[in-house]
């Protein structure tokens, strides 16, 4: 522990990654109608880490430290609330935790996953409340991922802990194996989600955030490991989340800019990593879906397997972007798909994909079209419309090293 | 070796009404610098104050009175104190000028302990 910026990323991290296992390890002792309990005394927990540890240093143990405290915390208003409904003051809180704790993933974080997919809840509600109470996003962040203000936010995720309070005391309280294999498809798109939002924060000066995708992964495959008859498309997500993992670190230059995949030094790249991803891409084929995970799995196996930039089967590449705009007709994929179709040099297609995605709602404020649109106009040697573009990319909120690659696209860096 | 104590005062509004990622940019400054004490051996160590609470207890007129905190009226409420190890006065104000207390707010307060009854 020497660099102070060292320990700001670690404060980040432990912050993120233990509040969601608080609130998780706490939901599983309460009760899912103790969610908003575990949540606030998960956060009271962390603002007394904050404000004791200048005078202490980090315990040896933060994620202990914050258990006890937030832990002793819910005891504590349980038995408060217990008296004034005058309940036993002795009620004994071991017996509690025996009873409600019933077969579970054995993974408290996971368990909440489940919970959170209650299908009482809009899909929606749910992904809010996961990304939200499991994966530690705060609520700024996650308002930020769905383009919706704080406000709307909060009212639409107490509307969904209202929802779950009644399911609490249930016996069944950890959901039948029909249920969870009922509720894979949601717990498939939180964990996609998270990963996504580790692998391409939209602001801050972190490029992506390693401990998020990290954790994405560990869900994935801690949940995979219950997933039972056949889970193809899990295997495909898992296929996925590992290509892209493998490729994190070549993703960033010494200097804090972006890399994009044609200058990544390969060599960088976890191998072992991309086998892992070739066997679960292999599984993935025995089922006869196809998702948005087969298609994109696909994709990046396409970058996998290339020995170089050069070598890479792009007409491969064009085809499952054409399905996969079917799939999940999305501005990302779009945007992707016509860069693919320049790439090989199909300019006029390129056109007609981008003048569609211009069309559709947030076009302006997302850099990838901008970015899209300047190499457009500059291999038709348009060079005051590719800056002009490149403007427009700059003008959009994204992380400090993808304005550095903005910049320095523009020889603003030189300047 | 001497040991000094750094008394951490701040104004009593001062951490209400921010929020929690404020907060956490504060604080993050504020660890990272007792890390970077406790990595270089001159942190011996401190106690944060409760911010709620606190009594005065007086024998101002001849008889006990105590009167309860907090103490919105004051300027400065005492935040906590941490103990260093310095040479001298010359070492604990040089240390003292780099503790992000003196960014984040306006005060601290340097005193040498006693050492001479150990």
């Amino acid at each position: 522990m020497s660099a102070v910026s060292d320990i700001h990323t670690l404060l980040d991290e432990t912050v993120r990654r233990e509040r969601g296992w608080v609130i998780s390890s706490l939901v599983s002792k309460f009760g899912p109608g103790k969610v908003d309990l575990a949540e606030d005394v998960a956060q009271d927990a962390i603002l007394k880490a904050l404000s004791t540890w200048p005078y202490k240093g980090i315990p040896k143990n933060p994620r202990a430290w914050l258990r006890r405290v937030a832990g002793n915390a819910a005891i504590d208003r349980v038995r408060r609330s217990a008296r004034e409904f005058g309940v036993d003051e002795d009620w004994n809180f071991g017996s509690v935790e025996d009873d409600i704790i019933t077969p579970s993933l054995s993974d408290p974080e996971l368990d909440l996953m489940v919970l959170c997919c209650d299908p009482v809840l809009e899909p929606r509600d749910q992904l809010f409340l996961a990304l939200k109470t499991v994966c530690g996003f705060t609520a700024s962040e996650t308002a930020a991922l769905f383009f919706m203000t704080e406000d709307a936010l909060s009212q639409r995720l107490s509307r969904a802990k209202r929802h779950l309070k009644p399911r609490s005391g249930d016996i069944a309280r950890f959901p039948t194996r029909f249920a969870l294999k009922e509720r894979r498809p949601a717990l498939l798109k939180i964990i996609y989600l998270m990963f996504a939002w580790g692998y391409m924060p939209r602001r801050g000066a972190l490029l992506f955030r390693e401990d998020v995708c990290r954790e994405a992964l560990r869900l994935s495959a801690a949940l995979l490991d219950h997933a039972e008859g056949n889970a193809a498309t899990h295997h495909a997500l898992q296929a996925l989340l590992l290509f892209q993992m493998a490729r994190l670190p070549a993703r960033l230059s010494d200097t804090g800019t972006l890399v994009t995949l044609e200058h990544q030094d390969r060599s960088v790249w976890d191998t072992s990593m991309i086998q892992d991803a070739f066997q679960h891409l292999e599984r993935s084929r025995s089922g006869d879906v196809l998702t948005r995970y087969h298609l994109e799995a696909g994709i990046t196996s396409m970058h996998a397997q290339a020995a170089s930039w050069e070598d890479t089967n792009f007409g491969a590449i064009a085809r499952f972007y054409e399905l996969l705009a079917k799939e999940v007709p999305s501005l990302a994929v779009e945007v992707n798909w016509a860069t693919n179709l320049l790439l090989q040099g199909d300019f006029n297609r390129a056109q007609e994909r981008l003048n569609q995605v211009s069309t559709m709602p947030g076009a302006d404020h997302f850099p990838g079209y901008h970015l899209a649109r300047a190499k457009l106009a500059r291999s038709q040697g348009d060079l005051g419309a590719a800056r002009a573009s490149l403007e427009a990319a700059r003008a959009c909120k994204t992380s400090d090293p993808v304005a550095a690659y903005i910049d320095q696209d523009m020889g603003l860096s030189d300047a | 070796m001497a040991k000094f104590v750094l008394m951490l005062p701040h104004a009593p509004d001062r951490y209400t009404n921010l929020g929690e990622a404020e907060f956490m940019e504060l604080m993050k400054d504020y660890i990272g610098w007792v890390e970077e004490m406790s990595a270089n051996g001159k942190f011996v160590g401190g106690e944060k104050l409760m911010d709620e609470g606190g009594k005065i207890v007086t024998n101002t007129s001849g008889s006990i009175e105590v009167h309860d905190g907090p103490f919105a009226e004051v300027a400065e409420i005492l935040g906590g104190y941490m103990v260093i190890e310095a040479a001298d006065y010359d070492e604990a104000v040089e240390i003292a000028r780099s503790h992000p207390h003196m960014k984040h707010n306006e005060t601290i307060i340097v005193r040498q302990t006693d050492a001479s009854a150990d």
